[in-house]
């Protein structure tokens, strides 16, 4: 960021004095962009094989997190079309 | 190249500003090239002081500059009597920015001012609070948190 777009990227405006809402705003949204994630990461150097398995295990981790929301999703579902109709 | 991401930025923060005029009222700081009616202290939005936070793993550092980059204000937990691992604890971080903000910031007249944070550490947020707590009123916080795009090598892991 550093001189270019200052105060445009990476900004959180106060709003009525409420400094904590603001901070947890801008919290969020770096969670989300993911950099607070990456800094995190950065802080000490990670090897080139490390980080292909970490990358592999993310894959296979977001595979298998989607698949078993998928699922509770569709077992916990409560609007069901009736099997028996005209019974 | 400047012109294009201008344009970008121009385009972007305008469709975002309609998105968002509706939904949650957290808008975007007025661009230096918009004419936006916010005044605080009479001073636009480019013309408040800038306080900046550096918040590392051992210490927090707190500095205000004015909006061209010269320094008034300059404390750190180090200044504020605490030692080594003290240095590095939200609670000190809070007795820095109210020390910076109550005393020497306010004998400065200072009263609105834009944070701009660097670094994930202790001291973060209790900073932001201490300033609130010393009178200085926040008006945008900004996160400058040096992210490389795969530059220099950090130090090798810990092993503990």
């Amino acid at each position: 960021m550093a001189r270019h777009l200052r105060f445009v990227a990476r900004t959180v405006m106060v709003q009525d004095g409420n400094v904590d809402a603001a901070y947890k705003h801008l919290n969020r949204v770096l969670t989300q962009d993911g950099i607070i994630e990456t800094v995190k990461r950065k802080r000490y150097f990670e090897k080139p094989c490390r980080e292909r398995q970490r990358k592999n295990y993310e894959n296979c981790k977001r595979i298998y997190d989607t698949e078993m929301a998928r699922k509770i999703a569709f077992i916990s579902r409560t609007i069901r079309t009736d099997p028996w109709v005209g019974s | 190249m400047f012109k294009l991401t201008c344009s970008i930025v121009n385009s972007l923060s305008t469709a975002c500003r309609q998105a968002s005029t509706k939904g949650t009222s957290f808008h975007f700081p007025p661009l230096p090239g918009h004419d936006s009616p916010l005044r605080w202290g009479g001073k636009k939005f480019e013309e408040l002081p800038i306080l900046h936070i550096k918040a590392t793993y051992n210490n927090t550092h707190i500095q205000l500059t004015d909006c061209e980059g010269q320094s008034l204000v300059r404390t750190s937990c180090g200044t504020e009597g605490f030692k080594n691992i003290k240095k590095s604890t939200p609670v000190a971080a809070q007795t820095a920015a109210i020390s910076a903000a109550a005393k020497k910031a306010t004998a400065k007249g200072v009263t609105f001012v834009r944070v701009i944070v660097k670094g994930l550490g202790p001291g973060r947020l209790s900073a932001i609070k201490g300033l609130t707590m010393g009178g200085l009123e926040v008006v945008s916080i900004t996160d400058n948190t040096p992210v490389p795009h795969n530059g220099c090598r950090p130090r090798k892991a810990r092993r503990m």
